[in-house]
């Protein structure tokens, strides 16, 4: 007991934000339910994300995010997020409109500066930020019909400075074993990586559904569609792409775990932003597979 | 005679009870339940069989999809019920036991194993005392005659619907039972 105490401490203590909020045990890699918290009650969550894969070469995203959840109320949860960072990158785009003409391939990805375009590798890591959260769980997917909850989530970074806010609804069935969970997200990022920054919307929606096929572990799968748009408008769509795949979940009273991964199953891109596809896929900070590791501990 | 006995039997489930605060999978036995609800009774362990007609009608009463297979029933002489009933929780199965007495009603609930990270407050007795004198006419459901715990919402949910199923099935079939009836 001193031990989980001495933790919740030094997280606490990493984190050197206030509260923000984010959604209790997770049985998803990438999609949020409305699994909270209850009033006063404490969840420190580790999180470790793996984007890998370009045209070629080697793109390797690391992101680490260490978070403190807190219930303000059995409704309302708050969390703050560590971000950090790891970027291996090495002659992983193709696109001629990103390399230039005399190279076969060259050096990109989220993260990686056109300046080091032609280099032949690129590697950073680090702290990126902080980012806080909030949810408010509207009606309780456990006595309503429909689940439905608002998030809303604030990063400051180094790599860059984002809003994200999300429509949660989630339905549970068959003793409430089956979960079916829906995320709208709107994000307004500004992307800082690079020699002048980019302003961008992301309009994604992410859902899945995860079934606890014997007591303590649930499997299931989620997908993605994402989209991406230029400057803070939807003027401009610069990024469109699909993404599926399998989770897998185990909890019980002292701490759960989650593992998923996704693959992209395809993507365009249209200018400004065609030179991050080729071969009928998105790069950028997606990869051609993309895994999730959760671990929490609840308090 | 029930109205006697109510003082007597809180005052052994105060006794039985564990802090709700004190986190173990085992809190209390069958047969230590069975003895704080029906103290010196004696059961008999019964077995029978439910129709595929009263299965279907249990499943429309309670809303449960879990089945009754892992339960367990003891019939005394003077048609009183102890039911050992198992329901789905977050992570793994809540069992709780179950006294009717011999006028249909909701002797008393214990929670015999639990082992969840949070909702332990439903073993306590301001909650489980909301089942007592219950019967099947009665609608027996989560934020209508029972209450939730905040944050405990899907352990009372389940376990409030396990009471409503077995109070179903004693409608539909215990209540008509007799020790020599059954298989």
């Amino acid at each position: 007991m001193q031990s989980k105490k001495l933790i919740k401490s030094i997280i606490i203590g990493m984190t050197i934000v206030g509260f923000a909020v984010h959604a209790g045990e997770s049985n998803f890699g990438w999609v949020y339910g409305l699994d909270l918290q209850p009033k006063g009650k404490w969840e420190v969550e580790q999180r470790l994300q793996l984007t890998r894969g370009h045209a070629t070469g080697t793109y390797d995203y690391w992101q680490g995010r260490s978070e403190v959840e807190y219930g303000l109320t059995d409704n309302i949860q708050l969390a703050g997020y560590l971000n950090t960072y790891s970027i291996q990158s090495a002659k992983n785009y193709t696109n001629p409109d990103a390399c230039s003409e005399s190279l076969s391939s060259c050096t990109g990805g989220y993260g990686v500066s056109g300046a080091f375009v032609e280099d032949p590798s690129y590697s950073s890591k680090g702290i990126d930020g902080i980012s806080l959260e909030a949810i408010w769980r509207i009606t309780n997917p456990l006595t309503s019909p429909v689940g439905v909850g608002v998030y809303f989530e604030p990063t400051f970074g180094r790599l860059k400075d984002a809003i994200e806010t999300r429509l949660i609804v989630q339905s549970n069935f068959l003793d409430d074993r089956l979960q079916l969970v829906g995320n709208l997200v709107f994000e307004a990022e500004k992307l800082k990586f690079d020699e002048e920054p980019i302003e961008e919307i992301v309009l994604d929606f992410v859902g899945g559904l995860s079934y606890r096929v014997a007591p303590n572990w649930s499997l299931g799968f989620e997908y993605r569609f994402h989209n991406d748009y230029d400057g803070f408008s939807f003027a401009s769509q610069t990024q469109r792409a699909h993404f599926i795949g399998p989770n897998i979940h185990y909890a019980n009273k002292d701490f759960w775990v989650t593992m998923a991964m996704r693959t992209q199953i395809g993507g365009d891109c249209w200018a400004p932003g065609d030179a991050e596809c080729s071969d009928g896929m998105v790069w950028d900070s997606h990869g051609r597979n993309e895994y999730m590791l959760k671990v929490g501990v609840p308090f | 005679m029930r109205n006697s006995l109510l003082p007597l039997t809180i005052s052994l489930s105060l006794l039985g009870g564990v802090s709700p605060t004190v986190i173990a999978k085992t809190y209390m036995s069958a047969e230590e339940a069975k003895q704080v609800m029906f103290p010196g009774k004696y059961f008999s362990k019964v077995q029978f069989e439910i129709s595929a007609e009263i299965r279907k009608q249990l499943k429309k009463i309670s809303g449960i999809h879990h089945p009754l297979t892992n339960s367990q029933f003891w019939l005394a002489g003077d048609g009183s019920w102890f039911i050992v009933d198992e329901v789905v929780g977050k992570h793994e199965m809540i069992t709780y036991g179950l006294g009717i007495d011999h006028f249909g009603n909701v002797k008393e609930v214990q929670i015999l194993q639990y082992n969840e990270s949070y909702g332990h407050q439903i073993r306590e007795l301001s909650w489980r005392k909301q089942f007592i004198d219950k019967n099947s006419i009665h609608k027996i459901r989560l934020n209508e005659d029972i209450e939730n715990i905040s944050g405990a919402t899907l352990s009372c949910k389940h376990v409030t619907d396990g009471i409503r199923r077995l109070m179903a099935l004693h409608s539909l079939l215990l209540k008509k039972l007799k020790s020599h009836d059954t298989l």
